[in-house]
């Protein structure tokens, strides 16, 4: 026993340093891929209040550019308002649409701390849980898709970005509806990658890139990028796209939520089918 | 003015300084800058080190809280702030320090706080981007990254000793 007390003793300052260093790393490795509270994140109350009042200042710097782009947002849409159309045939019967239901809701949002030369980039929007705002939303902006939602507190959330290790969105290339899965290798947030695209196809050179929507996490064919330039795998047949995001991470700040009203009855039917067991 | 006053003060301003400030400058080849490793060298030489792992602890939580990092600075500024003894030992004077000094620029002279400083931020920055990125074939682009921002972030903490720190009067 009095062994054991000297020993304490005497390693004490590197046994403290071990402990504090286990509780930091094992926090940055679970907390990239799930986090379990809300402490140590943007969304506390506390840095979501800080991120507010830095927020209120620097959002002015770049008023003139998000005014102009949200002005061609609103005049591409304006051209699809009823009012912008003359009606060419009158007197047809309102009937009450059972073809089309609402699938997608948008939930606007304010984008109040980003970064984009890390490793894995983080957004923190303005708002939270108490408007709607779950773990595993999608958001995307006026130009293309930003990220997933990674956790939400009441006022403040969260988003995984395109720009981290992990994110895998599936992706199609337009117009042969190619798919594969989204990367980033971390160097230039302008660009990232497709993986799994089979090289004995050919694609051409800018041709768009959409999201597939096959989560239910993001609708079909939003905007994602263009295929930039494809690189061959070493020792396997496959292309290594690189393509340039439509969308530039470093100046954003209008965002929008999606929300997917059939998500829960996806996920129901989807876990449905049974696992494959190894044998 | 009180000491502990005075290393509360530096603590506020430090991390508001990172958070606010220094997290939002982004020019781009993975440059990050971080002042923050500056606390650790001003700390007082006679303060124990289980003190000091404990506010390098606290300090690097409040800068990840805010920054989503989740642990990432905390875990490199624990490695500097347990290898600091060894680092004073190494560039210390022969006959140890006066603990009535600080470990800043203007009191220890710019040749020791180069080699010191310079050492601790090699380290902090190397460990910080070898978490960050944690592959083997990305060891170049780690070792890129360092090499950019070791230089930018010495230049913010000379930058902030020349706003922060008083410069002792000359007798």
């Amino acid at each position: 026993m009095r062994n054991l007390i000297a020993f304490f003793r005497r390693f004490r300052v590197f046994l403290i340093f071990v402990l504090l260093q286990f509780f930091a790393l094992y926090t940055y490795f679970t907390y990239l891929n799930f986090p379990r509270s809300q402490y140590l994140t943007s969304v506390s109350r506390v840095s979501g209040l800080i991120l507010t009042v830095q927020n209120d200042i620097t959002k002015h710097f770049n008023l003139s550019t998000n005014n102009y782009k949200l002005q061609k947002e609103n005049i591409r849409l304006r051209k699809r308002l009823p009012e912008s159309f003359q009606r060419m045939q009158n007197g047809w019967a309102k009937i009450n649409d059972t073809l089309f239901h609402q699938q997608y809701e948008y939930i606007p949002a304010t984008v109040i701390n980003s970064t984009s030369t890390k490793r894995n980039n983080f957004f923190t929007l303005n708002i939270g849980s108490k408007q709607g705002i779950k773990h595993g939303m999608g958001v995307f902006s006026d130009k293309g898709i930003v990220g997933i939602v990674h956790i939400a507190s009441d006022h403040f959330s969260v988003v995984k970005t395109v720009l981290t290790e992990n994110i895998n969105v599936d992706v199609m290339i337009e117009p042969i509806g190619l798919f594969g899965l989204l990367k980033w290798d971390g160097r230039d947030p302008r660009r990232g990658s497709i993986t799994g695209i089979s090289n004995d196809l050919k694609i051409k050179k800018w041709s768009k890139v959409t999201t597939r929507g096959g989560s239910g996490i993001f609708p079909r064919g939003l905007n994602v990028g263009k295929v930039e330039k494809l690189n061959p795998v070493e020792g396997k047949p496959l292309w290594d796209v690189v393509i340039r995001f439509s969308e530039d991470y470093r100046t954003i700040q209008r965002v929008y939520v999606i929300k997917n009203l059939f998500q829960e009855e996806q996920n129901k039917l989807e876990s449905l089918i049974p696992e494959d067991k190894e044998e | 003015m009180n000491i502990v006053f005075k290393h509360i003060i530096r603590f506020i301003v430090l991390v508001a300084a990172q958070v606010l400030v220094l997290n939002q400058l982004e020019i781009g080849f993975g440059i990050q800058f971080m002042v923050y490793p500056l606390l650790i060298v001003l700390l007082p030489f006679d303060l124990g080190i289980i003190y000091m792992l404990f506010i390098a602890f606290v300090m690097g939580l409040s800068i990840d809280g805010i920054s989503n990092t989740f642990g990432l600075h905390t875990s490199s500024l624990l490695v500097i702030t347990y290898l600091r003894p060894a680092i004073f030992k190494l560039f210390g004077p022969r006959d140890g320090y006066d603990i009535l000094k600080e470990g800043n620029m203007y009191e220890m002279g710019t040749r020791w706080f180069i080699s010191v400083f310079g050492l601790m931020l090699i380290i902090h920055h190397l460990w910080f981007f070898i978490l960050e990125i944690f592959r083997f074939d990305d060891m170049l682009f780690v070792l890129s990254k360092t090499l950019l921002s070791v230089p930018l972030s010495f230049l913010f903490c000379l930058i902030f000793q020349a706003m922060f720190v008083s410069k002792p009067k000359e007798r």
